[in-house]
């Protein structure tokens, strides 16, 4: 699967994953580049800062609850650029989430294209997304989404696991990242015996620790409060800032909207 | 494949030893009651036949048994015979018997039965019947006149089929017995009960009477002679040792009369295999149920997983395994159970049935067997849930009510 994508050689891809680590600076790129073969069909190689990472083209989505049609998202065009720290806004129910998810590919839309690096991910079946998602995005969610099973550490290799590294890989990548969001020292803590800002820092370093192209965060500090949505934002803007994070973060508030770039407001579900 | 098997028996670990403890607890013990229920009524019809066949050795055919050759009715030179097979090292003893059916009439009431001509001494070494006498003493010698009934034959002493015997004879009291037209009066020695009806349905009288009866006075004939070897001695190797004495008539192992028996043990297994299937049914919809319940708590988590990218078949294979854990120690639970508690425990105090005393007999084959059935029924009852629920939409999991 995913031949579709493989769309340059290995070695030009091993090239751009060279610039990105570079970039990012945090990785031993010749281990990284022996991988690369075994993960190249799925991880897209970044564009550099200014290109357009990210396109929404007309994006239509509808719900059907009953008798009654939703219309969520009613043509919605959106560019976001590599590097870009962008925040939607909008009334509620005015469809932020439902965008977040059409670009995110958490979520379909009945008509419309999502593009990414160049991907129509259109195209892609369930499971390609899933894979796709696995090694390309990153997710904040409002209620931290933490799986509770799973202590700090384990939440955020997770996926890496799932992408197939060694235990010493992920283990000290988990560590790496924990260490960055300011919880070096909890790894080994259960979510439910943290603190909300705690645990919406884990999930951001969950969301981060596999360097996705684009983080997606729906609401992140809804539940903390202002000190603690402080320290998140600040976080946001640390990775955008110094490892050139592309974000696009849904907000009620103006506050945490001037973190960032860039806003696209909706309203009823069109741009406004 | 191995990396995402790995990610599985991760997550399955973890919500083993982080999740709900008293899911955990009640799934296993639940599991284990039904492995409990696959096997007990197996152990019980095991131990139940086991419990006749040493009924029927023990009281009525010893180990093997000669019978007149072909196309005769009697075994000749009976004692020498007797003597022939004595001579080999595990015969512990043999009786020589007339057995023919005779009738009893005992004031208003008559019924059949099996009566057996013997040598007292003799018989002593090859069944266990005089210590089974429960009212009166057995036969001796000497005596003539005189006769022994089984419980079913004399009434009372709690005959299981009261209302076709005698109707309560006591020892002293006098029957008529009937043979082949012949009838004469005997007076009742002792009253025996093996628990074990069909050798309950006889009598004994000594063979001199019955030999009198027959009209086959100092022939030295017998019906068949019951052979009573060592213990352990195997049926087939003791008949080998016969033939090669050069006994030409037909001896038979004593599993050759428990035909009947057979038969009672077959319409058991049959009741038995139904019990199995209902019961691996009961199995699966309960582990179905258990791991639904367990599932659906979890929805939004598989939703969370699955949007970060975990493949749904390591989140569905991560629920089967937990689900394999609790069904594998829910067998080695019940199965220690069964093999260090309960089964040794009814060998010490056996529990009594109208049989007698029973014991649960407790196969392993059989328990193997059942730990499959059970294991396959916890794959296939968490497979399902699972896989129902990891199919559904992203938005369902995670934001759906
Ligand atoms: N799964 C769904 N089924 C039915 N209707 C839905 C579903 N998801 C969203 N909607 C509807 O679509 C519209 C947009 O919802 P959406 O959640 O995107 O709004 P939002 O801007 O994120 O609002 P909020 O600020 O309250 O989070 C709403 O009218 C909502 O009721
Ligand atoms: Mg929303």
């Amino acid at each position: 699967m995913g031949n579709g994508m493989q769309t340059e050689t290995e070695k030009e891809v091993g090239k751009e994953f060279e610039k990105e680590f570079e970039k990012i600076g945090t990785e031993n790129i010749a281990d990284r580049k022996k991988e690369a073969g075994a993960e190249i069909e799925m991880k897209t190689p970044p564009e550099k800062t200014g290109d357009v990472i990210i396109e929404g083209i007309d994006i239509v989505r509808t719900f059907r609850m009953g008798e009654v049609q939703v219309r969520a998202l009613r043509g919605v065009s959106v560019k976001i650029l590599h590097g870009e720290f962008i925040a939607i806004m909008g009334p509620s129910g005015s469809g932020k989430t439902t965008l977040l998810n059409q670009l995110g590919l958490l979520d379909t839309p009945n008509s419309g294209k999502v593009i990414i690096n160049g991907i129509d991910t259109s195209l892609m079946s369930d499971k390609e997304k899933g894979k796709f998602r696995l090694h390309n995005l990153g997710y904040v969610f409002q209620d931290y989404a933490l799986l509770p099973e799973l202590n700090a550490s384990e939440n955020v290799y997770i996926s890496l696991m799932m992408q197939g590294r060694s235990k010493a890989e992920y283990e000290s990548a988990a560590a790496e990242i924990l260490a960055a969001v300011g919880l070096g020292d909890r790894l080994a803590q259960l979510p439910s015996k943290m603190s909300g800002g705690q645990q919406q820092r884990v999930s951001i370093a969950r969301a981060l620790a596999h360097k996705p192209i684009i983080l997606f965060a729906d609401e992140p500090c809804a539940n903390l409060d202002s000190q603690t949505s402080k320290e998140v934002l600040d976080l946001f803007k640390k990775f955008n800032k110094e490892y050139g994070q592309t974000i696009v973060m849904v907000t009620h508030e103006d506050w945490h909207a001037a973190y960032t770039d860039r806003v696209i407001r909706l309203k009823d579900g069109m741009l406004e | 494949m191995l990396e995402k098997a790995k990610v599985s028996f991760f997550l399955a670990g973890r919500s083993i030893t982080r999740g709900n403890k008293g899911i955990t607890i009640f799934t296993v013990f639940v599991l284990t009651l039904i492995f409990l229920q696959l096997v007990l009524f197996s152990s019980m019809l095991a131990g139940v036949t086991l419990k006749f066949n040493e009924l029927m050795v023990d009281f009525q055919t010893g180990n093997v048994v000669v019978e007149p050759k072909e196309e005769e009715r009697y075994i000749e030179g009976a004692s020498a015979l007797q003597k022939k097979i004595e001579s080999l090292p595990q015969v512990v003893g043999t009786s020589a018997r007339l057995k023919t059916s005779g009738n009893f009439r005992y004031k208003e009431k008559e019924m059949g039965a099996t009566v057996y001509g013997i040598d007292p001494g003799d018989e002593t070494f090859v069944t266990g019947l005089e210590d089974a006498v429960i009212s009166g003493e057995f036969l001796s010698r000497p005596d003539r006149g005189e006769v022994i009934l089984g419980r079913e034959v004399s009434g009372g002493y709690g005959a299981l089929m009261e209302s076709r015997s005698l109707g309560g004879v006591e020892v002293g009291d006098t029957v008529e017995l009937t043979i082949s037209g012949k009838t004469r009066e005997f007076r009742v020695k002792g009253i025996y009960s093996t628990l074990f009806f069909m050798a309950d349905a006889g009598a004994y009288i000594s063979r001199a009477d019955m030999e009198e009866m027959l009209g086959v006075e100092d022939l030295d004939l017998a019906h068949e002679i019951a052979v009573k070897t060592t213990e352990g001695t195997d049926e087939y190797e003791t008949r080998t040792a016969l033939l090669s004495l050069g006994i030409r008539e037909n001896i038979r192992t004593w599993h050759e009369f428990a035909g009947i028996l057979r038969l009672i043990e077959n319409t058991l297994g049959l009741v038995r295999n139904i019990m199995n299937a209902i019961g691996l049914l009961i199995a699966f919809v309960i582990i179905f149920v258990v791991i639904y319940v367990n599932i659906v708590n979890k929805k939004r988590q598989i939703g969370v997983q699955k949007a970060i990218g975990i493949e749904q078949n390591v989140i569905v294979l991560s629920f089967v395994l937990q689900a394999m854990l609790y069904a594998g120690t829910g067998v080695i639970l019940g199965y220690c159970f069964m093999r260090f508690g309960l089964a040794p425990y009814t060998v010490a105090h056996p529990v009594q049935i109208p049989l007698g005393e029973m014991s649960l007999k407790f196969d392993d084959a059989e328990a193997i067997n059942r730990a499959v059935l059970l294991f396959l029924a916890s794959i296939v009852g968490s497979v399902i849930p699972a896989y129902k629920l990891a199919e559904k939409d992203l938005l369902d999991l995670i934001w759906g009510k």
